[in-house]
């Protein structure tokens, strides 16, 4: 196969992570002889946001612990009302076969003295949460390549193919070579995890965020601009966080009971939730500690000193061992000890996400957008607070609605007109430093972000965001790229740059406050579920994004 | 700098530039591993985590350290 030559695929997976995983080896189970291929930009048994490890599956309805009515009525609480039940549904039935599966390939659940799985409670209502340890990514990616799926690393796609209105590929950038490869098929998944460079973080360093700095909404762009639609972009999640290292922790903590205190000592959540205190919707928890930072009751802090010694053990054990082993240098650099100190915390930049929060693409049960052929499944598709579990619940059902279909190859995909654009924007990017260089170009936006699209917002800073970016998505096409790396982060930059205007879109759209902080409009201060109890839907028109209510 | 490489005991095996998930390192003609672009380390550890050699040294980037 010469790198030039057009690749067929049966089934094209656009990311590697649990989602993308997890739907190549239920393809391949279900029917063998599909060729099934997965474009991961970067190394499949260490990419994404679950790359170095995760200590936890978020949401899993264990039997004899929970139900998926239950579950479903925690998500209620937690997305306001906006969420589709369908998928949720969806997730809350196929998460527990999901845990067995991973425990089978050697994914380590432990168990409680009671000699059953550890579950505790994260969500507002209802136990969902199950401790997990050991190599997932690793183990995911293994099996994966067993069970026959071709993996094609260090490829980012930059492109969607279309066939007519269906989906006909996807072209990717060999970072080794600076290539653009076409790749064709019948059914792509899109599943390349949210969006985390949008708001810029307290540090001002670009990619020290709170989600994978390396996923930046190409799903989403990519997405749209086939004609599928977006949903839950007025959802501008932010986390509490530790200050600067910006990264893991606020479920663990939570869930092991660590308290929220503010500089005075009071355990404040009493103010603003009373009966969930810690466990809030994260958008109460969020707005608590802005307002206790604002009346000068800050620093805010997690502590960990009323926990039994065992429950920090077990807390260290799920952060430093599993999720972000670097976090124990980081604390041990700034003399903290979880037994004695507490952990200020700070709420980190904007960011958007389909498994954190409630952006993402619209699909069906199936994880189908309303491009034919074209699906979405793990933090890219809209699936409220799924997180992990979710990833691969719909990353399989996704699976099994393309291996039922068994469609046939592209018949007339618009190939040669992608890559002939592709080439004319490399020239543009390559032909010397004439534009914008790209660290200036995203700091800018996301430092735009930070001063009007982010909470408290109001229609006039809205507007005065998407009016002030105009120009950048002209300016984008000039950024000078020096190399595939390069390269590769200008399509990164131009992803956020989309999402942060989308955000910006549907934040003005919503004339009402909702999900506690993340979308305060100062102009619009109640909540009005007679007329917004509804997701807003975006999809691209002849004149620019069209937003509407969901018509039921 | 966001990390540093024990030079005396890396054996140049390169798993530490094949598995960052952010394209970040690179080897040097020498076959020493460098990050080749600092500004684009999340300070993740895989390649502390994946050094046979115990090598990597994660210092973390000067604007959050």
């Amino acid at each position: 196969m010469k790198e030039t030559d057009t690749v067929y695929a049966d089934f094209l997976i656009v990311g590697g992570g649990p989602a993308g995983c997890m739907a190549a080896i239920r393809a391949k189970e279900l029917a063998p002889e599909l060729r099934v291929i997965i474009l991961e930009k970067a190394e499949i048994s260490r990419s994404g946001a679950a790359g170095r490890g995760m200590d936890a599956l978020n949401n899993v309805v264990v039997p004899g612990i929970s139900t998926v009515e239950e579950y479903l009525e925690a998500l209620e609480i937690v997305t306001d009302g906006i969420f589709d039940p369908t998928i949720s549904r969806v997730i809350g039935e196929r998460s527990f076969g999901i845990l067995k599966r991973l425990e089978g390939w050697g994914v380590e659940f432990p168990k409680g003295e009671d000699g059953n799985y550890i579950v505790n409670q994260f969500h507002p209502k209802g136990r969902f949460l199950v401790e997990m340890r050991g190599e997932l990514k690793k183990i995911l990616a293994r099996v994966t390549k067993k069970a026959g799926a071709v993996v094609v690393n260090r490829h980012p796609v930059v492109d969607l193919i279309k066939d007519g209105d269906r989906i006909g590929g996807a072209v990717a950038l060999n970072l080794e070579n600076g290539t653009f490869r076409a790749f064709l098929a019948p059914a792509v998944l899109l599943c390349t995890g949210g969006a985390a460079r949008i708001g810029l973080p307290n540090t001002g360093y670009l990619h020290g965020t709170f989600d994978c700095p390396w996923c930046n909404g190409e799903s989403w762009k990519m997405g749209y601009e086939a004609g599928a639609s977006l949903t839950g972009f007025e959802y501008t999640a932010q986390s509490s966080m530790t200050r600067d290292f910006n990264g893991a922790g606020q479920s663990t903590f939570i869930r092991h009971g660590a308290w929220l205190i503010n500089g005075l000592g009071e355990r404040f959540m009493r103010r603003y939730d009373p009966e969930r205190m810690e466990r809030a919707p994260a958008g109460t928890r969020a707005r608590a500690i802005m307002e206790e930072e604002k009346a000068g009751r800050g620093p805010v802090a997690f502590v960990f000193s009323h926990l039994d010694p065992k429950t920090v053990d077990l807390i260290e054990s799920a952060v430093f061992d599993v999720e972000r082993p670097t976090m124990r240098d980081y604390f041990r650099n700034k003399g903290i000890d979880l037994r004695r100190d507490p952990v200020e915390v700070v709420m980190t930049e904007v960011y958007l996400c389909g498994g954190h929060g409630l952006a993402g693409l619209v699909a069906d049960a199936w994880g189908e957008t309303r491009v034919p052929g074209l699906f979405a499944a793990g933090d890219s598709l809209a699936n409220p607070y799924g997180f992990l579990a979710g990833a691969m619940c719909m990353g399989e059902a996704v699976a099994e609605r393309v291996a039922q279909r068994k469609a046939g190859p592209p018949r007339n995909p618009d190939t040669k007109e992608r890559l002939k654009r592709l080439e004319m924007l490399r020239r543009r990017h390559t032909r010397g430093k004439l534009g914008v260089p790209l660290r200036d170009f995203e700091y800018k936006f996301r430092r735009l972000v930070n001063e009007y699209v982010a909470p408290p917002k109001s229609a006039r800073k809205l507007q005065r965001f998407l009016d002030e970016t105009e120009g950048m998505v002209v300016e984008q096409d000039d950024i000078p790229a020096e190399d595939p790396h390069q390269l590769m982060k200008v399509f990164e930059a131009k992803a956020g740059l989309f999402c942060a205007r989308m955000a910006a879109y549907a934040s003005l759209f919503r004339t009402e406050s909702r999900f506690g902080l993340y979308h305060e409009r100062v102009d619009y201060p109640a909540k009005d579920d007679k007329n917004w109890k509804t997701r807003v839907i975006i999809t691209a028109g002849p004149e620019g994004p069209v937003l509407e209510k969901e018509r039921k | 700098m966001n990390l540093s490489f024990d030079r005396e005991s890396c054996i140049g095996c390169g798993a530490c530039v094949e598995h960052c998930p952010g394209h970040v390192l690179a080897m040097s003609d020498d076959g020493q591993p460098y990050e080749r672009y600092p500004d684009d380390c999340w300070y993740c550890g895989v390649c502390q985590v994946e050094c046979p050699e115990d090598c990597v040294r994660v210092i973390f980037p000067y604007l959050i350290r």
